[in-house]
């Protein structure tokens, strides 16, 4: 009996540390804004709305930014696999291009991002991508930002991946190419899924370059960053909502894949 | 023939496109950073260490450094510490133990943005954080007062609760590997479950904390957000917010790529023990 006390209440301090703040943001983002600055806080809305949401739909700020956030995300995930797909299988391959390959990758991953933002933001100011209205310039930034990522998911996919069947249809006559098409690719399916949801996360998430990169033409972080530090508290929860749902659901999908850490440094 | 005994070039066709890449939006915005940091923002002149004496000379930038020290060694600890714990106490039989794990994660899951515009939120003057104390008979408290203490410490506690669970995840699947035979050994012989985690769990686990330590590491070095949302640039500043404070209210881009590229070359240098590791594995 003493046992199941003692374990009860670790057990619901762990649920409460981990679900009250994201249940908070739920909480105030149906939460009238007048309610959410009242002294003190409520922790139950007590006229629960819809009008935070009604409002994000009526600005044409929020609209936008909901779309770009949506658009860079998804150009990311299409850039990034293209750049990392070919590199990710010959490093699984061959062993000097994987230690150049893996180098240069653990130097970008570890690399700040503020470094890399600060010179682009330069540098795309003379080229006119600074602060593009379609994010082209963010686009770009998150590819880098990502690659690492998805470069270490399917290098792992295809080092699981035996080389034999390769020789076997190198061996039936097939070229290079038709062999990673038919044979190499199909078979890292699930990894090049899993590399899309968190090359997608990355760009979804991400904050420091988009603050930089897109100072009006915003996408949603920096959006939600706005939102927070000038005191809308349920304008920001019903962005914060928003963006979290999609998040929530990746790494639902992803968990057992992050037990490896590959996820341990995605651009955060 | 293994593809390894091939020889030639070919497979630097494979891997261009991504070297390519790297040159152009990480070497070469690098070298560019590097060339306007030394650069004398009246004169033009180069080499010049004009945009080091204006760090040199300003106290925030001190205060950035050391932050930028305290911050991530402190909230790596806090995560390691609870992440272990976590790893430790999930790992033995629970009721609900698969739910119990995954909830674990979930901070992990919300987007960094998102967790801090909640945290501001809860640890506001007249936040959620303060209506539990009152509501406990507790005096309030001034979470976030810049340059404070307790600044500090609500920055470290919220950085920690964001990534623990990542460490949490490593530590798991280490403990996983650890064969069950180990453990049952030790009960039958008549060790405790805490004698057994102190004397042989972590022991074993030493490779994988290790490693967490030196992966979070580099992570925690390039703090952007946590601070700069909770309590604003100078509240509790570091490199980061720094160089994009430089940058975006001053326009100062010498200063601001002087203090970019300072905060890149500790984080490479960071990162070389992780480099000779993956060689190593």
């Amino acid at each position: 009996m003493t046992r199941r006390l003692g374990l009860a209440v670790p057990i619901l301090a762990l649920l409460a540390v981990a679900l009250v703040p994201p249940l908070l943001v739920l909480k105030q983002a149906f939460t009238p804004e007048q309610e959410s600055v009242a002294w003190p806080p409520t922790w139950w809305p007590r006229e629960p709305t819809v009008e935070n949401f009604a409002a994000l739909g009526a600005s044409v700020e929020l609209a936008d930014g909901a779309w770009r956030s949506l658009r860079v995300a998804l150009l990311t995930v299409v850039s990034t696999l293209l750049l990392a797909l070919p590199a990710a299988w010959v490093a699984a391959r061959r062993a000097d291009a994987g230690r150049i390959l893996d180098g240069a990758t653990v130097f970008a991953r570890v690399f700040p991002s503020i470094a890399v933002a600060v010179p682009l933001a330069a540098l795309f100011v003379r080229i006119g991508l600074y602060n593009e209205p379609g994010g082209i310039g963010l686009w770009l930034a998150h590819t880098l930002l990502a690659l690492p990522v998805a470069f270490l998911v399917l290098r792992s996919g295809f080092a699981q991946v035996p080389s034999d069947l390769e020789e076997a249809a190198r061996l039936d006559g097939a070229t290079g190419l038709e062999v990673f098409w038919y044979v190499s690719l199909p078979l890292v399916r699930p990894a090049l899924g899993a590399a899309a949801m968190l090359v997608f996360l990355v760009s979804w998430d991400e904050l420091a370059t988009a603050l930089l990169l897109q100072v009006t033409n915003r996408t949603l972080p920096p959006l939600l960053y706005y939102l927070t530090a000038f005191g809308y508290p349920g304008l920001a929860s019903a962005v914060a909502a928003i963006m979290l749902v999609p998040a929530v659901l990746i790494v639902i999908l992803l968990e057992p894949a992050l037990r490896s850490g590959v996820l341990s440094g995605s651009g955060r | 023939m293994h593809p390894n005994a091939e020889r030639g070039w070919w497979w630097a066709l494979p891997a261009a496109p991504l070297l390519a890449y790297f040159a152009l939006f990480l070497v070469y915005p690098t070298v560019y950073a590097v060339n306007v940091a030394l650069t004398d923002p009246l004169t033009g002149a180069f080499p010049s260490l004009g945009n080091a004496r204006t760090l040199w000379r300003d106290g925030l930038f001190w205060r950035a450094v050391a932050g930028n020290v305290v911050v991530p060694v402190a909230s790596v600890a806090v995560e390691v510490v609870a992440g272990l714990a976590l790893a430790l106490f999930l790992s033995t039989r629970l009721p609900a133990r698969r739910l119990l794990r995954a909830t674990v994660i979930v901070p992990f899951a919300l987007p960094e943005i998102v967790v801090l515009s909640i945290m501001r939120a809860i640890f506001a003057s007249r936040g959620y954080a303060n209506a539990a104390l009152l509501a406990a008979g507790v005096e309030p408290v001034e979470w976030l007062v810049p340059g404070t203490v307790t600044a500090y410490l609500t920055v470290i506690a919220v950085d920690a609760w964001h990534v623990t669970p990542v460490v949490f995840l490593m530590l798991l699947a280490a403990r996983a590997a650890i064969p069950d035979e180990i453990d049952e050994a030790a009960r039958l012989d008549g060790a405790g479950w805490w004698r057994r985690a102190a004397l042989i769990t972590v022991p074993l686990l030493r490779p994988a904390l290790g490693a967490a330590v030196l992966l979070r590491g580099v992570d925690a070095m390039r703090v952007f957000a946590t601070p700069l949302v909770l309590t604003g640039v100078e509240g509790v500043p570091v490199m980061s917010s720094y160089a994009w404070h430089q940058w975006s209210d001053y326009g100062d881009d010498g200063a601001a790529a002087a203090a970019a590229c300072v905060l890149a070359l500790a984080c490479t240098a960071l990162a070389v023990p992780l480099l000779r590791r993956r060689v190593a594995a």
